[in-house]
Order: structure tokens, then C-alpha cells, then sequence
């Protein structure tokens, strides 16, 4: 193949490539609307905290979602995956006296950053505003726990060997994932492991429910108390609501 | 004006050692990628604080890199400097190799390299930069292909055409480039003027490559080369630097100048590691030096001093590359203001990025392949002229010609 051969071979496939691309930008599918998951119900999940019942000595809820959900643990804070999370906070103000242990997950945020910027839809929001990650289609290039700005979004950097929920799921190296509010246990109508496990052997902070429906627990919690979202200046709109913060 | 192009013997010892050192780099990069993608990315210096790291820098380095060599390119096609035309090719060339680079550089950072070839275009959206870019990349390369032809056959109005919109494009590449890290909420990446930035600092560095591999590769093949020719893209240089400068300074400002994102720009500006690199690697030594050094008759007119101005602009702009990608993510997003935050079960607060050697393989597997690229196309391709002379010798020896479109 000469010189002149070779280029005009590369430019028609280029071309060709590219037609094909273009004609995916004009057909693409407008991401920010709801994927059909088949809910029955349209319900909107979400979870409020109560800080006040929140100690830093319990961690029930992170035990329990790793059992329930296979999340892996290799001993190496830079690896390691936590669908839920606690920091502790403390007032920089001496003036103000705060000491919180706040547990952070998935805020399953109603305007999700990484649905927006995941660029094969792996990641996706589902009827009832739960956000989730296909494992089977990402790609794992990671631009979603650069735009999350709660740091909930975890990457899978080795095999995860454990595996003591044999009826979920674990992940492969190489893609990302988070917190699911435990949708496969919400869709048989149980509640999500860090939730039960509060309830049962904790002090039973955590409340997860329709904020749809004017009558369950979270929705009432949030019209009994002052509540806080976190960075609700970004417009993200998140699912998560604390007591006491 | 007529303009003879040879390619190069390409039989020497030294040219054979070139390329076998490239290849070398290539089989690292092949085990690098093959041990991660089989192993996991946990070897390289990335963790869940820090996800983007070595490949992602030396991505929007490479990407940068092409807007500068296109500018080169483009002298001729766009601004009509006949002088500047024995460069076109050899400009456009680079600039499609490094296009090349900082894709391979990405596609190779992927947790599921397999996936990247094929979910991108079966389920892509186009509300991500990560899939905006791509089809912008693709296309750039595709204009590229056009342009180079177009100057191997000659065609005088297509070049034009091609320049001006290879040019253009390249624009829209950078912004949506810069626009990957302007559009996330987090305080050292979330700036309107990213893009602007990266586009100037793409434009120096670029410049100062190009100014680089010309001089080298006149010298090593013993062809005539003008110093106007370079003196003049060294003041060019010298202005894409004061532009690169003040818009990067300016965007450090408004982000300091915020409430919200105060404290990271106060940690990035004025303590640890990334102020260094940012004042004495990338303002000091990376953009005020070479600038005086430019402007300067003395030495701006000193091919040496052009070449070591250049040396400083394209150390400068790594730095600048580096302090883009990863102190936006060393800074983790304020979710609780005016707190003290801490953790025991994950890395909290400002975490450090180290990079592997495994890393470092991968870059330079991405570097082995362009640079072979490169120096077979010197060997195969007519891409580098016999001589480059100024346009006074050109106009002697030819009247009139004053663009492409006159050839």
C-alpha cells in the first residue's frame, strides 16, 4: 500500500466512524429523564438521618450493607469501598460547640452529576429516583466520582474475593459503583440492610421511605424537624436529609 | 514558490537505537496495561479520593500539545506566511500524533479497556464532555487527514479551507477539553475560565515544541533553517506565554477571591507541594523567565536561548497539566463548611497522589508509539522540507506568492 493508498483508506474509515458517531449524537437518548425500570408504583425513595441518635462508637449500618451488598474491604483505606461512610465533624468555631458523627452515602440525588456525565449511561436514575450503576456496561473511566460532590462514588481497583451474599451480586475490577438504598430489598418491599440493622442492633437513626406520600415516616420527619441537605447550593437536589446537622 | 521535501536516510546507528528505545517503551507500555487490566488499577498511584491520575495529565498534555503544533501548521494556511509553509506538514503531522497520544493515553486509563471500544458508540450521552470530546477528537484527526493531504498534493484552496477549519476546530477541542474538568462541582476544577486557560497554555506549549522539534530535526539532518524563521516563533511564543500567564493568574484570583471555593484556592496558591510547582514551576520558571528571555533582543534573538526558553515553556506547562487534574481532586468538595471533618474507615481531608512505576510505563508506552509514528513518517513521508528560508529569500526568488491559495 503506498502513501497515497493509505491515507485515503484512513480518511474513508475516519469518515465512516465518524458518520457513525455523528448519527448517535443526533439519535441519543435524553438521559436526564427516568429510565423504565417496570416500578409499579411511582414512588421517590428517600432517607433521613437523625444525627442526634447517631454515635461515633456504631458502625451497624456499614457492617450490614457490606454483608448484604458484597462491598469490598482489602484492608487499604485507598481502596477500600464504603456504600456508607462516617466522618466525625467538629465546629471550627470555638463559640460553637458541635461534635456530629455523620454517617454519607449516596445522596440519590433527584439532578444527578454522574448520571449527567457518565458517557455510556451506565449510570441511570431509576423511576423511583433511585440512582444505579449497570456493572456490565460501564466502562470504568471514572468521571463519575469526579463530578460526585458528596465523595460516594467508589471504584473497584482489585477483585473483591469475598462474596457473602451469594444472592446479590459482586462487582468486577474495574468499575465504579455506590450505594443502591438497597433496591433489590425496596422492590420486595423490605428495607434497605443499614436501616434494618440500625433499627434492630443500633439506635435506630436511619429512615428510609416514599417522599411521595405525604404519610410515611420520612416525609413526616421532614415536616417535624429542621432538616439539612447536603450542598444544596450545587442544585443537585439529594435524597438525604439530617437531623440535627 | 517551490519547496523541495525529502525524507530522511533513516540508516544511521543512531536512528536504529532511537527506534529500538521507542520500541522498548512500547513493550513496558503493553505489560503495563496488560498487568492493570488483568490485576486491577490498584498499581498505579490512583486510589477513591484520587481517580484520575498520570494518564489523565499526560492526556490533556498531549491534546494541548496538538493546538500549538496546529498553530504552527496553520501560519501558512491561515495567516497566508509563505515562509512558514516548509513547516506545515511536519506541524500538522505532530499535531496528529499527539491527538493520537492523548486518546491512546485515555482509552488506556479505562477500568474496562475491552468496554471502551464499543459502549462508547452503542449507548454514548451526549450531555457527558467524556463523550463529547471524543467525537470532537475523532473528528479533529479526520480534518488533520484532510489537511495533510491536502498539503502533500498541493491544493491550494483546499488548504486554505482545511487550515482554517482544522484551526477552529482545535479551538473547540481545547474548550471541551478544559470544559471535562470546568463543568464538575469541585472548587479548584469548577471555573468558567478553565478552558480559556487551557486553551492558552495549550497554545505555548505547543509553540515551544514545535520550536523544539524543528531546530532538532534541521540540526540532525544538517538542513538549512533560517534563525528569523525561529526568532519569529519564539516572539510568538513569547505572547501565547503572557496570555497563558494572565489567564491562569486570573483564574486563580476569581477562584480566591469566592467564598466558597477560598480555602481550596488558599491551600493550592499558598501551601504545600502544588503552590510550588504552581509559582516556581509553572509562573516562575515556566512563563516569566522564558517570556523575558523572549522579549529580550539579546537573548530573544539567540537561537540557544530560544531553545532553552522553550525547554522552560514546555516544563512549565507539565506542571500546569499536573496542577489541572489533580489538586482539584487532592482538595476533596467542602460538604461541611466551617467543620473540621475526620474519618477512620476512609482517607479524608487533603489526601497526597504518588505515581507508580507502572504509571510511568504506560505514559511512556503511549509516548514509544507516537515516536515511532513519528519517526517512521520522517522516513516514509515527505514530510520535512530540504531548507526553510525566510520570505525575503523566498520573494527574491519568487514574487508574489503570498498564500496558499497562490501556489
Amino acid at each position: 500500500m503506498d502513501r497515497r493508498d493509505f491515507l485515503k483508506t484512513g480518511g474513508v474509515l475516519l469518515a465512516g466512524t465518524s458518520g457513525v458517531y455523528g448519527l448517535r449524537v443526533l439519535t441519543a437518548p435524553d438521559v436526564s429523564k427516568a429510565s423504565d425500570t417496570g416500578s409499579a408504583v411511582r414512588r421517590r425513595w428517600g432517607m433521613v438521618i437523625d444525627l442526634n441518635k447517631c454515635s461515633p462508637d456504631c458502625h451497624v449500618c456499614l457492617d450490614a450493607c457490606r454483608q448484604e451488598n458484597n462491598v469490598a474491604l482489602h484492608g487499604d483505606k485507598r481502596w477500600d469501598i464504603y456504600w456508607i461512610r462516617k466522618v466525625e465533624i467538629a465546629s471550627k468555631d470555638p463559640a460553637r460547640s458541635m461534635e456530629k458523627s455523620v454517617p454519607l452515602l449516596c445522596n440519590h440525588c433527584d439532578n444527578p452529576p454522574c448520571v449527567q456525565v457518565c458517557p455510556v449511561q451506565a449510570t441511570y436514575k431509576r423511576d423511583d429516583g433511585i440512582v444505579v450503576v449497570d456493572h456490565h456496561r460501564c466502562m470504568g473511566c471514572r468521571y463519575c466520582m469526579i463530578a460526585c460532590p458528596y465523595n460516594a462514588r467508589y471504584f473497584n481497583y482489585k477483585e473483591n474475593h469475598e462474596w457473602p451474599n451469594k444472592e446479590y451480586p459482586k462487582r468486577s475490577h474495574g468499575v465504579a459503583e455506590s450505594c443502591t438504598f438497597c433496591a433489590h430489598l425496596l422492590d420486595q418491599g423490605r428495607q434497605p440492610a443499614c436501616v434494618a440493622a440500625c433499627r434492630q442492633n443500633g439506635p435506630g437513626a436511619l429512615y428510609v421511605g416514599d417522599l411521595n406520600d405525604p404519610q410515611s415516616d420520612v416525609s413526616q420527619l421532614i415536616a417535624d424537624n429542621t432538616v439539612k441537605r447536603l450542598r444544596e447550593d450545587l442544585g443537585t437536589e439529594p435524597k438525604v436529609y439530617y437531623i440535627g446537622l | 514558490m517551490e519547496i523541495h521535501y525529502r525524507t530522511i536516510d533513516g540508516n544511521s546507528k543512531g536512528y536504529y537505537l532511537l527506534l529500538l528505545v521507542l520500541a522498548t517503551f512500547v513493550v513496558g507500555g503493553f505489560v503495563s496495561v496488560y498487568l492493570m487490566c488483568t490485576r486491577g488499577i490498584y498499581l498505579s498511584g490512583m486510589t477513591n479520593r484520587i481517580p484520575w491520575g498520570l494518564q489523565i495529565i499526560m492526556a490533556v498534555f498531549y491534546i494541548g500539545l496538538s493546538a500549538g503544533s496546529l498553530v504552527v501548521s496553520g501560519l501558512y494556511g491561515v495567516f497566508g506566511k509563505i515562509e512558514y509553509k516548509p513547516f506545515a506538514r511536519i506541524a500538522a503531522y505532530l499535531a496528529m500524533l499527539f491527538l493520537i497520544a492523548g486518546l491512546l493515553s485515555i482509552i488506556t486509563d479505562q477500568g474496562r479497556i475491552d468496554r471502551a471500544f464499543i459502549q462508547p458508540f452503542t449507548h454514548s450521552n451526549f450531555s457527558s464532555m467524556f463523550s463529547i470530546n471524543p467525537a470532537l477528537y475523532m473528528g479533529h484527526i479526520m480534518i488533520c487527514i484532510i489537511y495533510l493531504w491536502a498539503l502533500f498534493k498541493e491544493k491550494g484552496k483546499l488548504t486554505k479551507v482545511a487550515s482554517v477549519t482544522v484551526v477552529l476546530w482545535a479551538l473547540s477541542v481545547h474548550t471541551g477539553t478544559g470544559g471535562i474538568f470546568a463543568l464538575t462541582p469541585r472548587e479548584l476544577y469548577n471555573s468558567p475560565l478553565l478552558p480559556a486557560s487551557f486553551v492558552a497554555a495549550a497554545l505555548s506549549s505547543g509553540a515551544a515544541l514545535m520550536i523544539l522539534v524543528l531546530v532538532g530535526l534541521f540540526r540532525l539532518t544538517k538542513r538549512p533553517l533560517d534563525d528569523g524563521l525561529v526568532i519569529w516563533l519564539g516572539r510568538l511564543l513569547a505572547v501565547f506565554i503572557v496570555l497563558a500567564m494572565y489567564v491562569i493568574l486570573i483564574e486563580n484570583g476569581h477562584r480566591y477571591y469566592l467564598i466558597e471555593s477560598r480555602e481550596a484556592a488558599r491551600s493550592f496558591l499558598f501551601g504545600g507541594f502544588h503552590s510550588v510547582l504552581f509559582w516556581f514551576g509553572l509562573i516562575i520558571v515556566g512563563s516569566i523567565i522564558p517570556a523575558i528571555l523572549l522579549f529580550k533582543r539579546a537573548t530573544g534573538t539567540s537561537i540557544p536561548w530560544i531553545l532553552f526558553s522553550a525547554i522552560l515553556v514546555v516544563l512549565g506547562v507539565m506542571c500546569e497539566r499536573y496542577l489541572i487534574v489533580i489538586p482539584g481532586q487532592t482538595y476533596a468538595p467542602t460538604l461541611f463548611p466551617g467543620m473540621e471533618v475526620s474519618g477512620r474507615f476512609l482517607e479524608e481531608g487533603v489526601v497526597a497522589y504518588h505515581i507508580t512505576l507502572l504509571e510511568v510505563l504506560q505514559a511512556l508506552g503511549v509516548f514509544g508509539i507516537i515516536g515511532l509514528a513519528f519517526a517512521l513518517g520522517l522516513k516514509v513521508l515527505d514530510l520535512l522540507p530540504t531548507e526553510a528560508r525566510t520570505q525575503r529569500r523566498f520573494s527574491s526568488a519568487e514574487s508574489g506568492a503570498t498564500g496558499p491559495a497562490n501556489d
